[in-house]
């Protein structure tokens, strides 16, 4: 007998309401739920076959410890014990800062507040960041600049629908994140102007109105040169209702975001309306992690400095998150090798966990209860559609057990007391306690507090005109790429659909031809700082002198941009776009 | 064919009867959402009358599941042990299941029964009973009427065992099956023989139930099957309408007529099982070769392939009908709203337009 249970989508950010259909124990279909306010019965085909990846064969079943070269299956309580003693060693020889501790866009709210708590007030330790500090955190930076640190309800995805003017950085904001672009397209349909700006499309689909080829990070400093688009785009984006949709994860520079709202305010009446703003991720709970206040304060170091300072940082904890997958390089592994202690809790058998010192098996979203916040900024309760597989134990569990061996204390917290205790800390939250509002579909939304102050910030210089015989490569960001999420892995259909990328240089068919080269060939590629070689893939999206290579193959990319970029807002460093000359080999 | 009458007062006492036979699937709600459901008890009254009710998911996951196991193996060497799952054990009766649903039953029969006898849809389908209720008042999306799809299906048909036409307070039952029969004389008491003037109500209710289905952007469907047959729609307008699907299969899931499925496996540690999946045409990887290569990888090239399967002669005339039965779901699920309505109307137009030779 098929038992239908109503919960939330756990792939991406948007938080689409859907029945799990189970047969028994097992997830045998999916059906979106046609009364939720976000989806309204559509789902993408992440979304539609989920069932498949909540009957995992490869999940972390029980805690692991490293014994020489080895990991070995141990019981929970040996493997927290031996955790214990290796975290009061660090904390005792070098004192707690040369601990540091990554939250996860894959934790609901209340255990990235259990994690920020137990960091802070069990470890005392200001080294807490998510992986999100690889990219996603300079548009939340931005976001959390211009709100003045109290990040409530952005946007309504229902009311994009009623949008006169939607400003979409990069297609695939459109294409990948089907309940946006759902209201997008009914947009269009009413009348609704839909520009998009994207620097790796060859022409925009027909339901744009404005085509800007250009990436954001530059995108203000074009505006203003172009007389004619720009002083139509400001006026348009002015209107009440409007919007600006991007994939936060790939924001390359908090100041592309910034200098691109600053324009728009630019010889506006005072005070307008500031767009409606949707930062999607491919990460379910991205805004929730940051809300809870997954990232250092007080001078903690930030991921990327917890990663290059190992002389400072000996230990590294690791709630729900996989880091090599996310950026997977020779280098990061490196340097997770060289920490004295690694403990990674995690549902899968993921790289990170093959590299750890300890691991512990935590439940699935589909198997936890709790909160998630999605990108309008909606708090939205899961439902536990399965039983905890294996010797899967809450996080909460997990903290609560360190904490008491640590010789500390914390109170021990429901999810329900958890939230009550959120609602009094984070003003944005105070409304969540309510617990039949979040029963219900509507979730609860976040208060909006403080009316944005968009801070005036230089805009980035733009580079000259392209010299003859240069090509642009672009290295978008993808951190959370689909094809290497655990449960698009999982996933027999999902596995199909998204292949994994191969390590080759996606260009234009026409530079191809007069190239001389047939695709899969080698072809070498020089920088200013050096040279690699790659095979040439043909991509038919892409205009021409214009080449892509995925942020990912990071040690690749190392040899040809040589330093990378500072983000000062953000606080992290990037890879800028390239100009590159191309030689047969 | 053999007639009826019923009351309504009386049908909760057939189903309490049929629930001691067999599993009977009613609509029912679900927080809200109306599934296709077993029942043990009196089912809600108002989803089983003159107006259509067409539960989100439809009544194809009875017969065809959304993923259903094929086998599960343990063991090595000689020792391994392959199991097949068992059936269902009981007859299945589909109460509630509108007209178009149960056309959609009729063209899946003909995937996978007509020329290859498809083992784990058959001994699903060969224990169900189908017990039809017309539609006098089509819902917001439907458009069965342009579809061969209802409002009513004619006395005469073969694809269902009962159909229940509803009236003030009873039903007029016409039975065409031996299965339908068997239902029927379990409870001798409640069936009674139709009334006189019964055949003129039937009638007056079909005509009128057809007319408020009237004017529909789909009613140009016979232009789009015989502009698909004869390969006349521009290839821009697969490209546009291309642009717009979301390849997210919603379409295709929820379609009462799709049939394609993929096979996946679970395998660890010596023991595992086999799946088969519901898949979609809309999907990239459906039709990637291994080597990479992709015959339909622009999205016009897919969407152009599958209203080609909906709607081309070629189909009509080897199934029997063609692969759309009107019941609008697609309109429901497709976030690009590039649906069957919009396409058939834009094929229209395409012709008015510049493309007309």
């Amino acid at each position: 007998m098929i038992k239908n249970i109503s919960t939330i989508c756990s792939f991406c950010n948007t938080g689409c309401g859907m029945f799990v259909r189970l047969n028994g124990e097992e997830a045998v279909g999916i059906l979106p739920n046609t009364r939720h306010p976000v989806n309204e019965g559509r789902l993408c085909k992440r979304g539609w076959n989920r069932y498949q990846n909540l009957r995992s064969e490869n999940r972390l079943s029980h805690p692991l410890v490293r014994k020489g070269s080895k990991l070995e299956e141990v019981g929970w309580d040996e493997a927290l014990q031996i955790s214990k003693e290796k975290i009061s060693y660090i904390l005792s020889r070098y004192g707690p800062q040369a601990i540091g501790v990554v939250g996860s866009p894959w934790l609901t709210n209340e255990d990235n507040y259990r994690v920020s708590l137990f960091c802070r007030q069990v470890l005392k330790s200001n080294n807490l960041d998510g992986s999100y500090r690889f990219s996603g955190a300079a548009a939340l930076t931005a976001l959390n600049e211009t709100w003045s640190g109290a990040l409530g309800s952005l946007a309504s995805i229902q009311s994009l629908r009623e949008s006169p003017a939607i400003l979409v950085l990069g297609r695939e904001s459109l294409r990948d994140f089907s309940p946006v672009g759902a209201r997008m397209i009914q947009a269009y349909q009413q009348g609704s102007k839909l520009i998009l700006a994207d620097p790796v499309c060859l022409r925009a689909e027909h339901f744009y109105n404005t085509f800007l080829p250009f990436p954001e990070e530059q995108l203000a400093q074009i505006l203003k040169e172009k007389k004619d688009v720009a002083e139509q785009i400001p006026r348009l984006l002015a209107q009440p209702g409007s919007a600006i949709v991007f994939i936060a994860d790939q924001i390359k520079t908090a100041s592309s975001l910034l200098s691109l709202l600053s324009f728009m305010s630019q010889d506006q009446a005072d005070p307008h309306p500031i767009p409606m703003m949707i930062p999607l991720s491919r990460s379910p709970n991205f805004r929730g992690a940051w809300d809870m206040g997954i990232r250092p304060n007080n001078g903690g170091l930030t991921l990327l400095e917890m990663l290059d300072l190992s002389n400072v940082i000996k230990g590294l904890l690791v709630f729900g998150d996989d880091l090599l997958t996310h950026l997977p390089s020779f280098s990061l592994m490196e340097k997770l090798k060289k920490l004295d202690f690694l403990l990674v809790a995690d549902r899968f058998l993921t790289d990170t966990v093959q590299i750890a010192h300890g691991a512990f098996p935590i439940p699935l979203l589909a198997e936890s209860t709790g909160t998630l916040t999605n990108c309008e900024g909606r708090v939205q309760k899961l439902r536990p559609v399965l039983n905890t597989g294996g010797e899967s134990r809450p996080l909460s569990y997990l903290l609560s057990s360190l904490t008491r061996k640590l010789g500390s204390s914390l109170p021990a917290h429901s999810d329900k007391e958890m939230r009550k205790e959120i609602s009094l800390v984070i003003p944005q939250y105070q409304n969540i306690h309510s617990e039949s509002e979040l029963d219900s579909p509507q979730g609860i939304v976040l208060s909006t507090l403080k009316h944005p102050v968009i801070p005036s910030i230089p805009f980035e210089t733009r580079e000259g005109p392209q010299a003859p015989g240069k090509y642009h490569l672009f290295i978008p960001n993808t951190l959370y790429a689909w094809s290497r999420n655990q449960m698009i892995l999982e996933s027999p259909l999902l596995r199909i659909e998204y292949p994994e990328d191969r390590m080759a240089l996606r260009m234009n068919r026409q530079d191809v031809r007069e190239l001389r080269i047939r695709p899969g060939e080698k072809i070498k590629v020089c920088s200013d700082h050096g040279e690699a070689q790659l095979a040439v893939e043909i991509d038919e999206s892409l205009p021409s002198r214009t080449l892509v290579l995925p942020m990912h193959f990071s040690t690749v990319i190392e040899n040809l941009a040589g330093k990378r970029k500072f983000d000062h807002i953000a606080n992290y460093s990037y890879c800028p776009d390239l100009e590159v000359t191309l030689k047969k080999v | 064919m053999e007639k009826y009458s019923l009351r309504k007062a009386d049908l909760n006492r057939w189903i309490d009867s049929m629930i001691d036979r067999c599993q009977v699937f009613v609509p029912s709600r679900i927080e809200e959402e109306i599934f296709f459901s077993p029942v043990d008890e009196a089912p809600e009254m108002d989803l089983l009358g003159g107006t259509a009710v067409l539960p989100y998911l439809p009544p194809k996951d009875i017969v065809f599941p959304q993923s259903e196991i094929l086998f599960s193996y343990s063991g090595k060497g000689e020792e391994t042990k392959v199991e097949v799952p068992e059936g269902p054990k009981r007859g299945l009766v589909i109460l509630g299941i509108r007209s178009c649903d149960t056309q959609g039953i009729f063209w899946l029969d003909q995937f996978f029964q007509e020329n290859f006898n498809d083992f784990y849809y058959s001994r699903r389908r060969n224990k169900v009973t189908l017990v039809t209720i017309a539609c006098n008042q089509p819902a917001k999306n439907c458009f069965c009427i342009c579809c061969q799809g209802g409002p009513f299906l004619g006395s005469e048909s073969q694809n269902f065992d009962i159909q229940l036409i509803s009236f003030q307070d009873g039903y007029l039952v016409e039975c065409n099956s031996t299965q339908g029969k068997e239902l029927i004389d379990m409870r001798p008491d409640i069936f009674f023989p139709p009334e006189a003037g019964m055949e003129e109500i039937r009638f007056h209710l079909e005509e009128e139930s057809q007319k408020k289905f009237l004017p529909a952007p789909t009613s140009y469907m016979s232009t789009a099957i015989r502009r698909i047959t004869s390969n006349g729609i521009p290839p821009e307008l697969w490209t546009e309408l291309g642009e717009r699907c979301f390849d997210d299969g919603g379409c295709s899931f929820v379609c009462p007529c799709c049939s394609c499925f993929g096979v996946g496996y679970l395998a660890n540690d010596g023991k595992g099982y086999h799946y088969r999946y519901w898949d979609s045409c809309g999907y990239a990887g459906f039709t990637r070769e291994v080597s990479g290569h992709n015959p339909r990888e622009e999205k016009g090239e897919r969407f152009k392939r599958r209203f080609f399967h909906k709607l081309s002669y070629q189909y009509l005339k080897k199934d029997g009908r063609i692969g759309c039965v009107g019941c609008g779901r697609c309109i429901t699920a497709c976030p690009g709203e590039v649906t069957m309505p919009l396409v058939v109307e834009r094929i229209r137009k395409a012709q008015e337009a510049k493309y007309f030779k």
